[in-house]
């Protein structure tokens, strides 16, 4: 720390020269002996000032072998003031940067548009510039929460200059009719109801019975038979029906049927806008595949640095086995129509069955439909139009 | 006569107040680890160094210090350490 030397000391009584050396409150350490007459030692700076006289008196030269230590690095610093001042510069720069906010990360946003909640956040003191040492965080982050009601829950993290923002989105409840209000009960969708719970209301259709979309399942204008009162209430019901959902999926015959066998490799190259470079190349040991070219922007701001990485994933495919074309092709075909099934279908929906429908047409395609029943509440509240 | 008397002395005087001895009796501490290191206090000089012998001067006389490649790692006024492989520890 405080810098020290290495000497090399040469004479004929180097024991004399340690003990004086020793007895004069000088303080040696690491001492090795090479040969009779030389030996090296290090010895502090201050230490080493005080040696003259030893020297003389036990007749033996000392030579400075290295220096060490703090002083004398800065000591090389004294000629070059500007390396310092660029240093010191550089540090005071990089300390600087990096008490900002560069980017802002979104997570978990579906349905929320994330430039509403950068907007808000913008608002709020978290944009790409900010400085980041005088925000309050959690207060930020419960601001967002009262300011956008779509979100359940915030939490931002500082990591770096990169302020990760998770959200979690409420499901936004169907938009609820006040009890006081008197409705309807009309159904969401078509369909076969499997059973149904009235509340309140009026029910008009039975188990079994084949509904329409939009068709009056419970009123919620009770006549009272007798004295043909009328009353008007909130109907109230869980309408279980079977419903149906279909999807096509269409795959020609001249188009390739392959399986991916699960078998990948990666390359990856930057793309520094003029030239690409290879940032990971793996051989592809595969005779047939397909290739998926995905772009990942380096930093993840947009477009400021236009530095890209692309990563492209080689999967390995099979073909199908002799006289097996036309079960591939319906396999693919099927596959097309299920997901555009699916995709129809909301979330709490829950698939009963499903069936398969080919459609061919001679060495052209196979049109696959898919059909899916579910089961589930197609009761919507309608409020009772007064005219 | 007097002299050894006077250690006598000294010597139950130290055991019962528990004073350490090498102070109080003016005598070398040595204390090792394994026989890589070597610690001694209240030393009175060296007299030869070399890597495979280190004679060192103290009030009950030489101490004398056989071993493979020893350094001096550390000298200060009463205190040397030695580190190497050490063989060797006589009181000569």
């Amino acid at each position: 720390m405080f810098g020290y030397l290495v000497i090399r000391v040469e004479g004929l009584s180097l024991e004399r020269f340690i003990n004086l050396t020793v007895s004069k409150g000088i303080y040696l350490w690491d001492i090795k002996r090479y040969s009779y007459t030389a030996l090296t030692a290090c010895i502090t700076i201050k230490g080493f000032k005080k040696l003259k006289k030893i020297v003389r008196t036990a007749r033996c030269r000392v030579r400075i072998l290295d220096k060490r230590g703090l002083p004398f690095i800065l000591a090389r610093f004294k000629h070059r003031k500007m390396l310092v001042v660029g240093m010191t510069v550089f540090f005071i720069i990089v300390y600087g940067l990096s008490s900002f906010i560069w980017t802002v990360d979104i997570e978990g946003a579906v349905k929320v548009p994330e430039e509403k909640i950068l907007q808000i956040l913008e608002k709020h003191g978290i944009k790409p510039g900010a400085y980041k040492r005088n925000l309050d965080i959690s207060a930020i982050a419960n601001w967002v929460v009262i300011d956008m009601p779509e979100l359940w829950w915030v939490s931002i993290e500082l990591r770096g200059t990169k302020a990760l923002v998770r959200v979690v989105e409420t499901n936004a409840p169907p938009p609820m009719i006040d009890r006081s209000i008197p409705c309807d009960i009309v159904a969401a969708r078509d369909g076969i109801i499997h059973e149904m719970v009235v509340l309140e209301g009026e029910p008009l259709v039975r188990v079994g019975d084949t509904v329409r979309k939009g068709q009056l399942l419970v009123s919620g204008i009770i006549e009272d038979q007798e004295t043909h009162d009328v009353r008007y209430v909130h109907a109230m019901a869980q309408i279980n029906a079977r419903t149906w959902y279909e999807g096509t999926g269409i795959w020609e015959f001249d188009k390739p049927v392959t399986k991916r066998t699960g078998r990948k490799a990666v390359q990856k190259y930057l793309d520094l806008g003029k030239w690409v470079i290879e940032y990971q190349k793996e051989d592809i040991p595969f005779k047939k595949y397909e290739v998926v070219e995905k772009r990942v922007p380096f930093f993840d701001q947009r477009g400021l640095i236009p530095i890209t990485m692309i990563v492209r994933e080689y999967y390995e495919v099979e073909e199908p086995q002799k006289g097996t074309e036309l079960q591939a092709i319906k396999e693919k075909a099927h596959d097309i129509a299920y997901e555009n099934a699916r995709r129809t279908i909301p979330e709490h929906v829950k698939i009963i069955d499903k069936r398969v429908k080919y459609d061919m047409i001679e060495g052209k395609e196979v049109k696959a439909t898919v059909y899916i029943e579910a089961i589930e509440d197609i009761a919507q509240q309608q409020r009772i139009i007064f005219n | 006569m007097r002299k050894r008397k006077l250690d006598e002395v000294k010597t139950t005087v130290s055991e019962m107040l528990e004073l350490p001895k090498e102070i109080t009796l003016n005598l070398p501490k040595i204390s090792m680890i394994g026989n890589i290191q070597m610690l001694v206090e209240n030393h009175k000089g060296i007299i030869e160094y070399t890597p495979q012998r280190i004679r060192l001067n103290s009030t009950i006389g030489v101490i004398r210090v056989q071993g493979v490649n020893m350094n001096l790692k550390n000298i200060a006024v009463d205190d040397i350490m030695i580190t190497g492989e050490i063989k060797l520890v006589e009181f000569l």
